[in-house]
């Protein structure tokens, strides 16, 4: 039924049968057709916080934003391990106890913040495991397809771009040869759009889950952590940076381009991590919107 | 906390309409014009029946045929309870203030 088009896809899978069945039964005219387009709106609207979001939806949101950001943050991760690869070869030994103290502090808290990320994953699971229970697999695999499909292109990039590299001079494979340089930012590209492709699968499929308050509440807690361990990172990314030889603030793109991405991911985290906080705190069962 | 239930707020005329059982969407609106006299929209009823269940006041059951029909949780009752408590003090309180003014 082509007037379901005005929903969003996940309220689609989830409600849009339903609704058909309703009008059909009800042999709608232009009135109920003209409510449905403009329920379909407000649905499309609600994601943005345009529409009439209910706390409990706000508070999902919320945590959701922060999955988004860690996203990020993972991806500016990726740049700083890749630019600090030399830093004890520029650094004096001497000179090597601040920075090393922050680089490690940083992976300590990368592996306590990725626990994080997983025990918020983990614990909407059993919900999961109940909405394949009663509405099947079919609706909540689909949005996994394009984040597969982009896997397994980024999986033959990365096997491409590697044999290619092995065939380049050191010199060749660090800027000076402008080809695989641009082939090096496309595949840099194509990983984080995979990335994210799965980041808005998993919150495609969140969105279909029946959440409790309390599981909600966990859940904005949760996100909380996240965000600080973001901010914990950053500063430490941020410690490392100033102390290490060689990688001095002074212009080094292979350094401020990471860190801006994880300041802006720890922002968007912030964000959400407050947005669900301010949500779950209006919780009460009521009939408050 | 402020509340914005009103009288004919669609999320207040599904619990009422819960509350005697379990319906599906046709079943809901024929009995939302009984007792209330309004017609919902299609896409009003399910806008309101997602947020319902978003917040866990009614949740869904076995589909029954091709519709599925949803039921009052808990909480959602207690919700409704509220709601109805507090529409009966504003009911209570303006037709005592009625009586005074026209007496």
């Amino acid at each position: 039924m082509r007037l379901l088009y005005a929903y969003p896809p996940a309220w689609r899978a989830r409600y849009g049968s339903e609704l058909a069945v309703l009008l059909e039964e009800l042999d709608g005219g232009r009135r109920a057709r003209l409510d449905v387009v403009r329920a379909g709106l407000v649905e499309r609207l609600r994601p943005l916080g345009l529409g009439s979001l209910s706390p409990h939806a706000r508070a999902r949101e919320g945590s959701l934003l922060v999955l988004y950001a860690w996203t990020l943050f993972v991806l500016g991760g990726f740049g700083i391990q890749k630019a600090s690869e030399h830093w004890q070869e520029t650094t004096p030994g001497g000179d090597r106890a601040v920075p090393a103290g922050a680089f490690d502090g940083l992976v300590v808290i990368a592996a306590i913040g990725t626990a994080l990320v997983l025990l918020g994953v983990a614990l909407v699971l059993p919900r999961l495991r109940a909405a394949i229970r009663r509405d099947g697999w079919e609706g909540l695999v689909r949005p996994l397809g394009p984040a597969a499909w982009l896997s397994l292109l980024t999986a033959a990039a990365t096997g491409g771009l590697a044999a290619w590299a092995h065939t380049l001079a050191p010199a060749a494979r660090n800027g000076h040869d402008a080809f695989y340089d641009g082939a090096f930012v496309a595949w840099v590209l194509l990983f984080a759009v995979t990335l994210f492709s799965w980041s808005a699968a998993a919150a495609s499929i969140a969105r279909r889950l029946e959440l409790s308050n309390t599981l909600l509440r966990i859940e904005s807690l949760v996100a909380a952590a996240v965000v600080a361990s973001m901010a914990l990172m950053t500063a430490a990314t941020f410690i490392w940076w100033s102390s290490a030889h060689g990688y001095g603030f002074a212009a080094n793109v292979n350094v401020i381009v990471p860190v801006a991405a994880m300041i802006c991911a720890t922002i968007l985290g912030l964000i959400g991590a407050l947005r669900a906080a301010r949500a779950v705190t209006l919780i009460s069962g009521g009939l408050t919107s | 906390m402020p509340t914005k239930t009103r009288d004919n707020d669609p999320t207040v005329l599904i619990l009422t309409s819960l509350a005697s059982g379990p319906k599906h969407g046709y079943g809901l609106l024929l009995d939302i014009e009984e007792f209330a006299g309004v017609r919902l929209g299609p896409g009003t009823l399910y806008g309101a029946i997602g947020r319902l269940e978003e917040r866990g006041l009614i949740e869904p059951l076995s589909a029954d045929g091709r519709a599925r029909p949803y039921r009052l949780t808990a909480e959602g009752s207690t919700a409704l309870e509220k709601t109805l408590a507090e529409l009966r003090t504003i009911v209570e309180e303006g037709t005592a203030r009625l009586q005074v003014q026209f007496s």
